[in-house]
């Protein structure tokens, strides 16, 4: 009824001539119809949108790749070579063997995730490090905890 | 060799001994065994052979890595104490057998000690003892030694030069990975002494302590047993049957930890324990570093 007369005003007044005021625009028009009620509800369909921004928690799984990858990146063995010992991947399917510079002279690769028998594995490490290099290099085992040093940087 | 033996007969030694002191057949009650004494009725239980017929009733629901085979145990029933275990279970052995770190259970076991101690010792320093503002005595002519104040260190009843200071709280975290890598070496710990057990599940006949004290005196369990079971609901059975019992106790299994499994001697874990020990210790081994608090919500908590 208010929007009616609002209506009828506004009529009266372009029959006069005269500018409506802007403002008195607005308010017809942003004035609702008291016929409709609002009613609030509650959709949980779009939480969806929501769920699939969480980011996921663990590693995921690589994808298969026959031979080496382009980055280099060599998948594991399906079935591991019968050897006393067994390095296993780090979490993210990547070899253990870290390169360390200590007093800025000092260079040790570290072989961690070692199983089995560690001994035959430094033997091995050194005999072909030997080959490669020339000369035996000297390395450290800790039995505790299942790690191989050896002096200088082989990647 | 010779001192192994001497241990190993040690306990029958001392049965024999008393025996023939008294007319009583018991042990005295102040008597003091050693603690690595080996009970030989707990060594005629071995552990499963391959081809035993006894079903398999659960198997490991995560990937086991392709060099490691899963372990096996017998699984064991509270209902009656002479009877045959009802079957086998697998055990992953990345939880239950890896490499015994005993320096990661020992920091683990030190942390869980002093990471809630607060020592309340404080003492007063020289300046918040009260009075000592004035010089005693002139600084020269009285004969006497020089002094400035009558609260300082060397005074009776002054103030303590170095001593401790207020609350100091030991407060400190070990990184998430080794408290979780204690566990399982707790776990595995457990396992390879043969002092681990695996009941389907904790329901007893009766609320009777003392009949769950005869039943792990006849399965030969160890003189203290840790009973972990998963789930906020537990039988009324069980919880009064262990509520005035000093050495066996049971815990939630979110509250398993290095400590609890260090003190009792043995461990009795349900069959829904080992699946959710093994899903939430494994979970850490391939997890990525937190964004986030973890507490937050993830897509694939465990």
């Amino acid at each position: 009824m208010a929007a009616c007369l609002n209506l009828a005003l506004r009529g009266a007044f372009l029959s006069q001539g005269r500018n409506v005021p802007a403002v008195w625009i607005r308010f017809v028009c942003n004035h609702p119809p008291e016929n409709m009620k609002t009613v609030i509800s509650e959709s949980t369909e779009e939480y969806k949108f929501v769920e699939r921004l969480i980011p996921p928690s663990r590693v995921p799984t690589p994808p298969k790749h026959a031979g080496p990858a382009p980055s280099g990146w060599t998948p594991p063995a399906d079935t591991p070579p019968p050897l006393p010992y067994m390095i296993r991947r780090s979490r993210m399917h990547n070899i253990p063997v870290y390169t360390d510079l200590t007093h800025g002279s000092r260079k040790t690769t570290l072989v961690r995730k070692v199983e089995g028998d560690i001994w035959a594995l430094e033997n091995d490490v050194k005999q072909y490090l030997k080959e490669v290099v020339g000369k035996e290099l000297p390395t450290q085992v800790n039995e505790v905890t299942m790690t191989l040093k050896v002096k200088g940087h082989f990647d | 060799m010779f001192r192994c033996s001497v241990v190993f007969c040690g306990r029958g030694a001392a049965k024999r001994f008393a025996s023939s002191f008294s007319s009583e057949s018991a042990l005295p009650p102040n008597l003091l065994l050693p603690t690595n004494l080996v009970d030989p009725a707990r060594l005629r239980r071995g552990p499963p052979p391959s081809d035993s017929p006894l079903p398999l009733l659960s198997r490991c629901d995560a990937v086991v890595p392709a060099h490691l085979r899963p372990l096996q145990t017998w699984v064991e029933t509270l209902e009656r104490p002479d009877a045959e275990p009802l079957g086998l279970t697998e055990l992953h052995p990345d939880v239950f057998a890896v490499h015994p770190r005993l320096d990661i259970l020992h920091q683990v076991e030190t942390w869980q000690r002093n990471f809630k101690r607060v020592s309340h010792a404080h003492t007063k320093v020289r300046g918040e003892v009260r009075g000592g503002g004035k010089k005693p005595w002139n600084q020269k002519g009285s004969g006497r030694a020089r002094h400035g104040s009558i609260r300082s260190p060397l005074w009776r009843g002054g103030g303590v030069a170095n001593g401790p200071r207020g609350p100091t709280s030991y407060y400190y975290m070990l990184p998430m990975k080794v408290r979780v890598q204690g566990l399982k070496v707790a776990l595995s710990s457990k396992m390879a002494q043969d002092y681990l057990y695996v009941v389907d599940s904790l329901d007893l006949p009766s609320p009777d302590p003392q009949y769950l004290l005869d039943l792990i005196k006849h399965k030969h369990w160890g003189e203290s047993v840790l009973i972990v079971d998963v789930g906020d609901e537990f039988s009324e059975n069980i919880l009064q049957a262990t509520a005035n019992l000093k050495t066996v106790n049971i815990i939630p299994a979110v509250g398993l930890n290095v400590h609890s499994m260090l003190k009792h001697e043995a461990l009795v874990l349900t069959l829904n324990t080992v699946r959710f020990l093994e899903e939430k210790l494994l979970w850490h081994d391939e997890r990525f570093t937190s964004l986030y608090p973890f507490a937050l919500p993830y897509s694939d908590l465990p």
